[in-house]
């Protein structure tokens, strides 16, 4: 038994069952189901009971968008070229050439959202994955070797590309996926950058996204075509900006959204980046929150506080940390990772897709240094006009948690506002103990007190 | 009318503490029990007590702590441990300065502002080997009864360091140490040191700002105390009842 | 043990000593790969820093969270107690993020009197991570110019090669004569691991006096990989009745270069290092990993796998499992073992590896 083999979970579909099951029935019926969100959104009141004022309406289009994404998926595999990415990978040119992108981080967040994690994550482990490696790496391969999944079905990679600018862990992880599918894996490695970038950083960056350029047009069998490729990096570019926009209209007081909401509106961006229909989304969300601002309507209800969060958001929590704080006046407005997606909008030119590109992902919040992150918080601080941060020191993100302590350090004595490390994972519950975590929460929140 | 002002409840994992103030914030009675399973019906048997002892109705404004806190149905409002110790500790030895609070579930590191609240603090990580169960743990494992840990720590000047930082190593360590024949007593001493030395860096981060002071079941142990007073060359100083400054805090807080 | 007397390694203060007497400073290494002849040239002298196991973590934990693994943890402690305060600079070699966390903490937050340097390793072996590591070699000479105030000249870097591929080639040697050297595993480890702190002459000295003869090792054949092993596990494992037939230890084979004859320094510098053996810091495919294992266990007798990670090691976990599978297929069988660094190896850790001695034998 070759290991191809060991996966029957992966099948192929006709290019009849794409076009039946995804072009007629399932967007028509996700369509339907959106017609019916909207509908039952736009007569949804506010309950007396909930501190949070009714959610977004723009969410029915979203969740239309993004369960196409992951129905198409399904039927993806035989009919389009299927490329596995991490979420920082240069994608542009792959959508350019027609590829069907899967973001196998984003699905162990959807398996954490599900509260599906552990158990897949579980598979991952009786298979030998130690649990000090990364929850979504887990999450993935417990998924890969399993077929479990709340999204159906994944279709099977042509090429992996895995881009080193958020860990070093998804390259060791992306391995194992290759030698699992035996295909072609393409690295993009991305030096971390002390300080600011050197030339010979961003010339080997280049050089790496043109060899990619050159294995995907292979395996696809055609050229990347250049009008097709500047109009995946206009929407690129026209998508951060907004989603950028988006993040920055909780500025204001009170927040029309919170960042709990973000790390769910956030899916477009990083899915369909360079999609025009990313694009027209947040013009939408963006039209939306213009109005609830312009009403002073927040999105909870009583705002005494306004919060950073730091690192990933801890998926399997966000319900529940969103009602919890917002009980006790606490909006979390901003978040470091939220904001990951839309900080760089400024540096994609897409008359020079390719230098533009080289710069830009290597300029992740993530592949920077820790000082620049205390930085960015800085800032945001002073931005948004917050009280505090909480810093999720985050077991399966290394990179991302590595620094906090000093960070948190210096937010307290520089900026004299409290900062809570909150101990959390963001994918597998069982290194996330609610009796401790709501117990310093509180005590953060107490300190908060006197400057409410 | 009674005198009592206020009460507060601590509702630790270990004991569960309670505390009556008069106006001026003067401790007027105390109780102190092993914590039992059902923790609410104990308090409010405890509640009952102080308040048929001082005449006191159920008009006067109870605050609880602890982690047993949200299961306190009488309370006006409850606080964390960490406003609370503050609070209590604050009042009782009059300064501002460094609380060490090592209890049985956390360790806590609170720096405490000149208005008695605090101005930042830290607990233990959840994996590390920082609490008072874990000193509990090992005391059942060598047969060592908790009120002399202390004691047999400090009898000795022979020590078996203990190196781990998560409790399942630190566990394995202590057996393949008893396994080599080692004395309890060095062993101990290496526990209560490979304790401090986890305290010690938690105050640092913090910030030591004089004075150290010490509160909670473990204060008692006279082996932290001067292992602490050691490794940060700083006097550490003791309320008069370590064990009831978060009742108190949270009595304080009530008035 | 009889052959003990054959070992007489400088302390560290000797060498410190010794490479002051000629004129070259300190610099502290982090883990793994580093390009030693240019340091050489520059004057400076390479001393590794391999987590100190006697260092407790508890200065270190005031900077990174308690699932940090110990050697970046245990180094932090080391520089805050004032370990390092003879070295003039710090070197961190990106090999992973735990270290890509503590390069940047210590230039941002600890900022310590020593200059921190940082190198980024490529971690494919293309021509395009060639054309970069050529370029950042070259940007961390110049700043080992400021550190030690001297330009090499065309004479200084072949000195600085001839002495360290010589060195080098010693080490390859050592690990090729290994079946006919008299000395135990903890010796021949204790001298291949002197290279982290001895000149390269002086590694060459002690790897020519080890004596020839039949070698002590007796039992069941092991390859050990992972990271690092101090010296007590190899008595622990000649204990129980097995030896080591070769390792696959970052401390240890995964630094065993292949020298260049190239004319640029750079090149030459980033050649050997893209010339390293199989190593999941730098990216190696499992499948590359498996065969090269499979290829020495079969020829240097080795029965089992023995992986022995310190906690926390991500580089390391991802690869286990496949490990395992391929070279159970090939019919060898593996444990994996983690361990905390310190003074003494934990009671668990040694029964595992006595029982999986004991399935071998």
């Amino acid at each position: 038994m070759t290991r191809s083999e060991a996966l029957p979970h992966y099948v192929e579909s006709s290019r009849l069952e794409h076009f039946v099951n995804y072009e007629v029935l399932g967007k028509t019926t996700l369509r339907v189901q959106r017609w019916r969100d909207q509908w039952k959104l736009a007569r949804r009141r506010p309950r007396p009971n909930s501190p949070l004022n009714p959610p977004l309406r723009s969410v029915a289009h979203m969740k239309e968008i993004m369960s196409r994404h992951y129905l198409e998926g399904r039927y993806a595999a035989g009919v389009r070229k299927v490329a596995w990415v991490t979420s920082g990978a240069p994608t542009e040119p792959l959508q350019a050439l027609g590829y069907f992108l899967v973001y196998p981080e984003n699905h162990a967040a959807l398996c954490g959202v599900r509260r599906k994690a552990q158990g897949i994550a579980e598979e991952a482990e009786h298979a030998g994955w130690s649990r000090d490696i990364c929850s979504y790496a887990r999450t993935d391969i417990g998924a890969m070797i399993s077929g479990k999944t709340p999204a159906g079905r994944l279709p099977r990679p042509d090429v992996l590309v895995c881009c080193t600018n958020i860990c070093q862990t998804v390259l060791h992880w992306y391995r194992v996926l290759a030698d699992y599918f035996e295909c072609p894996l393409v690295l993009i490695d991305t030096p971390f950058l002390y300080q600011e970038a050197h030339d010979h950083e961003v010339a080997y960056v280049k050089r790496q996204i043109e060899d990619m350029i050159c294995v995907a047009e292979e395996i696809a069998g055609k050229s990347l075509d250049e009008t097709r490729f500047r109009d995946v990096m206009t929407n690129a570019r026209r998508g951060a900006e907004l989603w950028l926009e988006v993040l920055n209209r909780s500025q204001h007081r009170p927040a029309p959204m919170t960042a709990f909401d973000g790390f769910i509106h956030m899916g477009p961006i990083v899915d369909m980046r360079g999609e025009a229909v990313t694009v027209a989304y947040y013009e939408r969300l963006i039209a939306e929150l213009d109005e609830r601002i312009e009403r002073g309507i927040g999105a909870i209800k009583e705002e005494r506080y306004r919060v950073l969060w730091d690192n990933l958001p801890i998926w399997f929590k966000i319900g529940d940390f969103s009602k919890w704080l917002a009980e006790r006046g606490v909006n979390v407005v901003a978040s470091t990772y939220t904001f990951a997606w839309g900080e760089l909008a400024p540096m994609i030119d897409p008359s020079q897709p390719l230098d533009s590109m080289a710069r830009v992902y290597l300029h992740p919040i993530l592949n920077r240094s820790t000082g620049h992150k205390l930085a960015s918080m800085r800032r945001m601080v002073d931005e948004f006009q917050l009280d505090g941060v909480i810093l999720h020191s985050d077991r399966s993100c290394k990179p991302y948690s590595l620094g906090q302590i000093d960070q948190r350090d210096r937010l307290v004595k520089t900026l004299g506002i409290p900062a809570l490390l909150l101990e959390a994972d963001h994918n597998d519950p069982r290194d996330y103990s609610d009796e401790q975590g709501s117990n310093r929460l509180e005590a953060f929140i107490e300190m908060m007190e006197p400057r409410g | 009318m009674s005198r009592v002002a206020a009460i507060g409840i601590d509702a630790g994992s270990t004991t569960c503490k309670l505390v009556a103030v008069d106006q001026d914030g003067t401790i007027i009675s105390s109780l102190l029990e092993p914590t039992e399973p059902r923790v609410e019906l104990q308090v409010q048997r405890m509640l009952d007590a102080i308040r048929a002892e001082h005449g006191a109705n159920s008009s006067v404004r109870t605050i609880a702590t602890g982690y047993g806190r949200k299961l306190i149905k009488d309370a006006t409002r409850n606080l964390t441990e960490i406003t609370c110790h503050a609070r209590g500790v604050f009042r009782d030895l009059g300064c501002a300065g460094t609380l060490i609070d090592i209890g049985g579930q956390d360790s806590k590191v609170i720096q405490i502002g000149g208005d008695g609240r605090p101005v930042d603090f830290m607990m233990n990580d959840k994996c590390a080997a920082g609490t008072g169960r874990f000193l509990e743990y090992t005391a059942a494992r060598l047969g060592v009864p908790v009120p002399e840990l202390g004691a047999r720590a400090l009898s000795t000047a022979q020590e078996e360091p203990i190196s781990s930082t998560c409790t399942v190593f630190a566990e394995s360590e202590i057996i393949s140490l008893i396994a080599r024949g080692a004395e309890p007593d060095s062993i101990l001493r290496g526990l209560h040191r490979s304790l401090v030395g986890r305290v010690v860096s938690m105050v640092r981060n913090v910030g030591i700002v004089a004075p150290l002071m010490l509160s909670g079941g473990v204060a008692k142990n006279e082996a932290v105390r001067e292992m602490i007073a050691e490794a940060t060359v700083e006097d550490v100083i003791l309320p008069g009842e370590p064990q009831l400054m978060g009742a108190y805090g949270a009595a304080l807080l009530g008035i | 043990m009889s052959e003990a007397a054959t070992l007489s390694l400088p302390s560290r203060l000797e060498v410190v000593d010794h490479v002051r007497s000629l004129g070259r400073a300190l610099v502290a290494v982090m883990p793994i790969h580093y390009p030693r002849a240019m340091l050489r040239a520059h004057q400076l002298h390479p001393m590794e820093i391999w987590g100190p196991p006697h260092v407790e973590r508890h200065e270190g934990s005031r900077h990174f969270q308690a699932y940090t693994c110990d050697i970046v943890v245990k180094a932090m402690s080391f520089i805050r107690s004032g370990g390092l305060d003879a070295t003039k600079a710090i070197l961190v070699p990106h090999t992973c993020d735990a270290l890509q966390g503590m390069g940047s903490v210590l230039g941002d937050f600890l900022q310590p009197d020593q200059r921190v340097l940082t190198l980024y390793l490529p971690r494919g072996r293309r021509s395009s991570d060639h054309e970069f590591l050529r370029r950042e070699l070259g940007r961390l000479a110049r700043t080992l110019v400021e550190v030690s105030g001297h330009e090499p000249c065309r004479d200084d870097w072949d000195e600085a090669f001839e002495a360290e591929d010589a060195a080098d080639a010693a080490l390859a040697d050592l690990y090729r004569r290994r079946a006919r050297l008299a000395i135990s595993d903890r010796d021949f480890y204790t001298v291949v691991r002197s290279r982290e702190y001895l000149t390269a002459e002086q590694f060459c000295d002690q790897a020519a006096a080890l004596p020839e003869g039949e070698a002590p090792q007796r039992g069941v054949g092991l390859m050990i990989s992972g990271i690092v092993a101090e010296p007590a596990l190899f008595d622990q494992i000649e204990a129980m009745g097995a030896y080591v037939a070769g390792d696959d230890l970052a401390c240890g084979f995964r630094r065993v270069y292949s020298a260049s004859a190239e004319a640029d320094p750079l090149e030459r510098a980033a050649n050997r290092l893209l010339t390293s053996p199989a190593d999941p810091t730098c990216g190696t495919p499992i499948q590359v990993r498996v065969d090269t294992l499979q290829t020495r266990m079969r020829a240097l007798g080795a029965r089992g796998l023995l992986i022995y990670d310190p906690k926390f090691c991500e580089p390391e976990l991802f690869d286990v499992p496949l490990l395992r599978k391929h070279l159970n297929a090939a019919g060898f069988p593996v444990l994996h073992v983690e361990f905390e660094m310190g003074d003494r190896l934990p009671y668990q850790t040694l029964s595992r590896i006595e029982a999986f001695v004991e399935t071998l034998s």
